[in-house]
């Protein structure tokens, strides 16, 4: 692709108040969503004692560690440390973040002070989220141009994981019944069998 | 009714959890299944033959299988748990609770290798385990696609909490549950119930919890 | 000559929990094999060579190297009236400093072990006393307080609970903490480490404890709820070794006990299982 964004997750997967790990290339990303809403993607770790924030959770407009506590605002600042209540946390403390948007249903990320827009696919919505067991050039060169699965318009979206894999995302157009996606689903999986049987061929 | 329990047994812990959602308390009789191997005994063994926790009775009624014991607490305190609407909900719970076995045998197997020693061919175990998880996932958003949540039906049933421990606990094994999107929102959603209570590798919903103010000076002052 | 990791004496198996068949595992990633010889002393090989052994705790303890003494000792251990918990041992995927590091980390409480040591809002670490104490070559932490909702399994409601901290070994701590039944004397609760490899490690925690109401197996599987609590936090710390430079990680006062253990592990070059360089 020649975007700068990565499909790290779909929009439905992430709720007001959830934190899900994710991936960009080698990094670790946590992908959280505040109560109002509202989407950010970071590096995956408290710079405290270096505990993943993915396995943190969400108060209002703040995402804390799991770990100790230590609350962090929308800028990646650090605003509250528990053991200290009354302290002031240092400006020094502070969870690098990345790019991030959303549309087609997808969660895109790119490095921080990416001014591009991702790609535009009007008219498809986010399906599904599967991790393939197979190295994401060759699944990407497998799907390329192939947009009908099961029955229904799709675009299909690869993202590289560290070692090896790779994550596919479906997106489906609007309008499809429940048994086509039923159908769409069942083709995912049988799509993900072939993939996952080359690697073992 | 007594359980013979152990902290550490997610087969325990489904018990123990059903009970809490149900509201309803248990007579627990702790096991020293590790280091001691008390499941192993004589008197142990001639309560369940099989030296399996967890165990429940009830008067005279033993009960050794988890299934078996979700569906006695559910039968006798909260009927609607089991699922029992029509007969395609009824077999959807029973199919759920055999597949939980799988989780048992994959996820849990992998957990006991990992983390107290056990023998096992770890790699077969792990590969399982993925192969049940990725079932489970395929399933679960399936009732998102209708706007459930919960495997069953549309309330949490004895179902879920078969299935829940041995997935929620699949990273104790090596087994990452990064891939499903689906199972974390259905253990989120198990999570959220009134009632719930974790165990260790599971914790609680923190976010649940107001962001609390200053301490109470009373401490403040204790302490000082 | 300088002390290293090698030298020091290590937990390898409960004395009570060995077998006739051998118990194969690594020490600092050499194999080793615990095993009874014919009497039913415990063995201790690797590559065939026998290693040093000694019984203390209730544990075999071993060293690959030239150990400068016997294993260190814990004399409240040895009060009349106390119970002995063998708690037996739990795999970990992280670094045995980690391990180490998180048993001597009390901010953590109300976060990993919610309602049982710790909740919010009592979330403050006061203060506390840290030492190097070089007559004996171990790093300790005093006058430490925090308040618990269910300080130990015979504790009944919140209490304020005074601890003590004590590095006698590398991969070693022991524990010293309020007695809500003897008020005046001092639970011992110890995290005996066995590293494995840099990345893997296998705990065994052991108490000795004034408790005269609990079973043992009640005992036994507080401290496990406790440390497997504990379990999944230190799999998902990154980078899983221990950065031991400064900078890679953003200590607070509450850390001081931390901070400590990290400067004597460099100090003396204890760095199996230690990040160096900042990556």
């Amino acid at each position: 692709m020649s975007s700068n964004w990565t499909p790290v997750a779909l929009s439905q997967d992430v709720l007001p108040g959830m934190a899900i790990p994710a991936h960009l290339q080698d990094q670790d990303l946590v992908v959280w969503r505040s109560a109002t809403g509202r989407i950010a993607a970071w590096h995956d770790r408290c710079p405290h004692r270096g505990m993943r924030l993915s396995h943190g959770f969400v108060r209002g407009e703040f995402l804390s560690c799991i770990y100790h506590g230590w609350r962090y605002g929308e800028d990646g600042q650090c605003r509250k440390i528990p053991a200290h209540p009354e302290l002031a946390p240092p400006a020094a403390i502070k969870v690098p973040r990345f790019a991030v948007c959303e549309s087609a249903g997808v969660v895109w990320v790119a490095p921080e002070g990416e001014t591009s827009e991702p790609v535009d696919l009007p008219g498809f919505r986010g399906f599904r989220s599967v991790a393939v067991n197979a190295a994401a050039d060759q699944v990407a060169r497998d799907v390329a141009g192939q947009g009908h699965l099961g029955g229904c318009d799709v675009v299909m979206l690869v993202q590289p994981l560290p070692g090896g894999d790779c994550g596919l995302h479906v997106l489906v157009a609007d309008g499809c019944a429940d048994a086509q996606l039923d159908a769409l689903s069942h083709a995912i999986e049988a799509l993900r069998r072939r993939l996952e049987q080359g690697v073992a061929a | 009714m007594i359980l013979y329990d152990y902290v550490l047994s997610p087969s325990c812990y489904k018990v123990r959890l059903l009970a809490s959602l149900l509201g309803t308390g248990l007579d627990l009789r702790p096991v020293d299944f590790h280091p001691g191997a008390e499941h192993h005994g004589p008197e142990f063994r001639a309560l369940n033959p099989a030296g399996t926790i967890p165990v429940l009775t009830d008067a005279r009624l033993v009960l050794t299988e988890s299934g078996a014991i979700l569906t006695y607490l559910a039968a006798v305190k909260a009927p609607e748990w089991l699922g029992h609407d029509d007969p395609a909900m009824q077999a959807r719970v029973a199919n759920w609770l055999a597949f939980s076995q799988r989780l048992t045998a994959s996820a849990g197997g992998a957990r006991l290798h990992d983390m107290l020693g056990f023998s096992g061919d770890i790699d077969t175990l792990r590969a399982q385990a993925t192969d049940a998880l990725r079932e489970l996932e395929a399933a679960i958003h399936a009732r998102r696609r209708r706007g459930g949540i919960f495997l069953a039906a549309d309330r949490p049933t004895i179902a879920d909490i078969a299935c829940f421990p041995y997935a929620a606990l699949a990273p104790d094994g090596g087994v990452s549950l990064d891939p499903y999107p689906s199972i974390r929102l259905w253990m989120r959603a198990i999570r959220a119930l009134p009632g719930f209570i974790e165990m260790p590798g599971i914790h609680r919903l923190h976010e649940q919890m107001p962001e609390p103010g200053p301490m109470p000076d009373v401490v403040r002052k204790e302490s000082a | 000559m300088s002390v290293t990791m090698q030298d020091h004496w290590y937990p390898v198996a409960l004395a009570s929990g060995l077998r006739r068949s051998a118990r194969d595992t690594l020490l600092l990633g050499r194999a080793i094999r615990v095993a009874l010889d014919d009497g039913g002393a415990p063995v201790v090989t690797a590559e065939g060579r026998a290693l040093p052994v000694q019984v203390k705790f209730g544990h075999v303890w071993t060293t690959l190297g030239v150990p400068a003494g016997d294993v260190f000792d814990i004399p409240e251990a040895d009060q009349p009236g106390r119970r002995l918990v063998e708690v037996g041992s739990v795999k970990v995927r992280c670094s045995p400093l980690r391990a180490v590091e998180n048993f001597l980390d009390i901010a953590h409480f109300p976060f990993v072990h919610t309602d049982v040591l710790g909740s919010e809002p009592h979330t403050e670490v006061e203060r506390y006393e840290v030492e190097i104490r070089d007559d004996v070559d171990e790093v300790w932490a005093t006058k430490v307080k925090f308040f618990q909702p269910q300080a130990a399994r015979s504790a009944q409601g919140g209490i304020t609970t005074e601890y003590m901290y004590r590095v006698p070994g590398p991969t070693c701590s022991v524990l010293y903490k309020t007695c809500p039944p003897r008020p005046g004397e001092w639970d011992v609760i110890t995290l005996f480490v066995q590293p494995l490899t840099e990345t893997t490690c296998e705990v065994w925690p052991w108490m000795a404890l004034f408790d005269d109401d609990s079973t043992m197996t009640e005992m036994i599987h507080f401290q496990q709820l406790i440390f497997l609590q504990d379990r999944s936090i230190l799999e998902n710390q990154l980078p899983a070794l221990l950065p031991l430079d400064p900078g890679r990680e953003i200590p607070t006062r509450a850390d001081m006990l931390s901070i400590a253990y990290r400067r004597w592990l460099k100090r003396h070059g204890y760095t199996f299982g230690a990040q160096l360089v900042a990556a």
